[in-house]
């Protein structure tokens, strides 16, 4: 394949203009596909962070009563039963968040009391058997115990006190704690001390600003009540969702007719909603990039086919003098593959430049090595199919053209 | 060397037949130098399309070299065409976006010679022509008649058993033809097979012989009237 180089160049430099054009367009394309498809993944890689609970079978339904706040424990414990009484419902809850739900609740923690900043920024996780209703999985310590447990309007009204533990993740323990356990360790939330009793797998936050911290989280014995900012957390047994939703909206309208519903959805579609910008960024991202190739791809059709018709002669020449079908395919197939390995190369270059940029401006994270060698096979394949069709064109030239033009 | 009997060129279209070549037979020995001639539209460079394989036939028997090539496929007939023939065409032919080294170079490639063996094979050939010192430059830095050595260097270079030029000095001045002309004859006579078709009287009457073409078909000139009206006008 390679035997044609040094005359191919030669041809390639009679034609400069035209040739570097193309270079450039291969260029452009390498250095911006390489980036979309590197902040592609990047978000690819985001919307698939993995929760811990069990995603398919939850669902929240917020509610909304009217009329005085009395005896509102007793309205929970009735709208509890009533949902545990649903065919097909497993375990349910009132809690204040959900991994990646929107609603969240954060505090500082710091690990002496005398910090002037805290040591890091966690999102509160509150409800009763909250980690059995979601599914994460407890991987140190204990869970909590049904007398640490204090109701919220309680504990804000001042007529209980908090029973000062908690659980938190291994990410938040690893990094408070690095190299020792969690288990036994106090910490200060709000300024109150808190004895860790449970490690847990992961749970991320329910609004994440930096994604290092999605799993600095923090669960303590809180039992919530809608009127304090809980939702009804119930979990299906696996395959149920859909049908346990309907019936739980149901079953709490007639615990309490008068009330509204504020949201009903299953935690797919909770989900599916907090990632709903990543994922319309990603394909924009997959479209402009898709864009871009099919241009590349179409910008190499248009000039090979301009050279098949401007050389045909030329070809016929060739033929005359003994090339085969093949070697004029790949002549073309070669003159193509040296226009997209210089516009790949320049593309490399472009490619980190622009990623430099972005990391300057956005904070993007740097563009891995690895995305360059796929750039270039894509580009080098890229360039090869689209220069197909007119290399075949030119191989089928017949011979006798050299004398009849 | 050369040898064609009751060969048939046909151009079919929807409507109608046409005959380019009709029973067509001539045998070219080897270190002749023939000139095949005959009036516009004769089938003479049909002839040498078909003889240089550039074009299959329709019906009869060509031998090139002992070599039976009508059921030779495309590979082989480009083999064929690159170790056997040398081609000399009327417009030259050059490739203008190689210089002259590259452009004697072409054929030789084709055939996976070694960098080495190529360059000493372009560098004789251009000796050859007496176009040595113009290795680096491009067809469009020469004259017609040095762009002709160029290709007559580019046929050379590969050895070939036979040569065949169409009409290699039409697009050529007087001078300039003279000097093809010469070469081609000095070829000739180091023993190379050279088959040239030309429509001009003079060129022909310096090869060894003459066939001609009318109608598709090798005449007897002794029996075809219209030459020697043509032959006496031409001389006189």
């Amino acid at each position: 394949m390679l035997t044609d180089v040094r005359p191919i160049v030669s041809t390639l430099r009679r034609h400069r203009l035209t040739a570097t054009l193309l270079v450039l367009q291969i260029a452009l394309t390498c250095a911006i596909v390489c980036n979309a498809v590197f902040l592609i993944g990047d978000r690819v890689s985001w919307m698939l962070t993995p929760s811990g609970i069990a995603e398919g079978d939850l669902m929240r339904i917020i509610v909304s009563d009217i009329g005085p706040r009395r005896d509102l424990h007793a309205r929970v414990e009735a709208d509890l039963a009533a949902l545990r009484a649903i065919p097909g419902a497993q375990a349910v809850t009132v809690g204040n968040s959900l991994p990646f739900g929107g609603n969240a609740w954060n505090s500082g923690l710091k690990l002496d009391r005398s910090q002037q900043s805290p040591s890091a920024t966690v999102a509160m996780f509150y409800g009763e058997s909250l980690v059995e209703t979601l599914g994460t999985r407890l991987v140190g310590g204990r869970l909590f115990r049904p007398q640490e447990y204090a109701w919220v309007d309680d504990l804000v009204a001042g007529k209980a006190t908090s029973s000062h533990v908690a659980m938190m993740t291994s990410d938040l323990a690893n990094r408070l704690f690095p190299g020792e356990s969690a288990i036994g360790k106090e910490v200060f939330v709000g300024g109150e001390p808190v004895r860790v009793v449970g490690v847990l797998e992961r749970l991320p936050a329910a609004r994440v600003g930096a994604r290092e911290d999605v799993n600095n989280t923090l669960m303590m014995p809180w039992r919530m009540v809608p009127a304090y900012g809980g939702g009804y957390f119930v979990r299906a047994r696996h395959g149920e969702a859909a049908h346990v939703l309907k019936d739980a909206v149901a079953a709490l309208k007639r615990v309490e007719p008068r009330r509204v519903i504020v949201e009903a959805r299953l935690y797919s579609d909770i989900r599916g909603r907090y990632f709903a910008n990543d994922r319309a960024m990603t394909v924009l991202l997959a479209a402009v990039s898709v864009a871009l190739l099919v241009v590349t791809a179409l910008g190499i059709v248009g000039l090979a086919s301009f050279w098949v018709a401007q050389r045909r002669r030329q070809i016929g020449v060739r033929r005359a003098l003994g090339a085969s079908r093949t070697a004029i395919l790949r002549y073309f197939q070669t003159e193509n593959f040296l226009l997209a390995s210089m516009g790949i190369a320049l593309g490399m270059a472009l490619a980190y430049g622009i990623n430099v940029l972005l990391m300057r401006q956005y904070e993007l994270p740097r563009l891995p090595w690895t995305y360059l060698p796929v750039g270039a096979i894509v580009l080098w394949g890229l360039g090869q199919a689209a220069v197909l069709a007119p290399a075949l064109r030119a191989a089928s030239v017949p011979p006798v053209v050299a004398t009849r033009g | 060397m050369l040898k064609m009997t009751h060969l048939a060129k046909v151009y079919r279209t929807e409507v109608v037949e046409t005959y380019a070549l009709r029973d067509f037979n001539i045998d070219v020995k080897e270190g002749e130098f023939v000139a095949v001639t005959g009036p516009s539209g004769s089938g003479k460079t049909t002839f040498l399309t078909i003889a240089g394989l550039l074009e299959t036939f329709t019906g009869g028997h060509y031998h090139l070299d002992g070599v039976e090539v009508s059921q030779l496929d495309d590979n082989a007939r480009s083999r064929i065409r690159n170790e056997k023939i040398g081609f000399i065409f009327q417009a030259f032919n050059l490739i203008p976006d190689l210089n002259v080294f590259d452009n004697v170079e072409v054929p030789l490639r084709y055939r996976g010679m070694k960098a080495a063996e190529r360059k000493q094979r372009i560098m004789d050939a251009l000796e050859r022509v007496g176009l040595a010192s113009r290795a680096k430059h491009y067809p469009a830095e020469l004259s017609g008649g040095q762009q002709q050595r160029v290709a007559i260097a580019r046929a050379l270079a590969g050895s070939p058993r036979l040569l065949l030029a169409d009409e290699p000095t039409g697009n050529l001045d007087t001078q300039m033809a003279r000097g093809v002309m010469e070469l081609l004859e000095e070829i000739h006579r180091e023993g190379a097979t050279i088959v040239m078709v030309t429509h001009d009287p003079e060129l022909a009457a310096r090869a060894q012989r003459n066939v001609h073409v009318i109608d598709g078909q090798v005449v007897d000139l002794a029996e075809e009237p219209r030459f020697h009206a043509h032959a006496h006008t031409a001389h006189s």
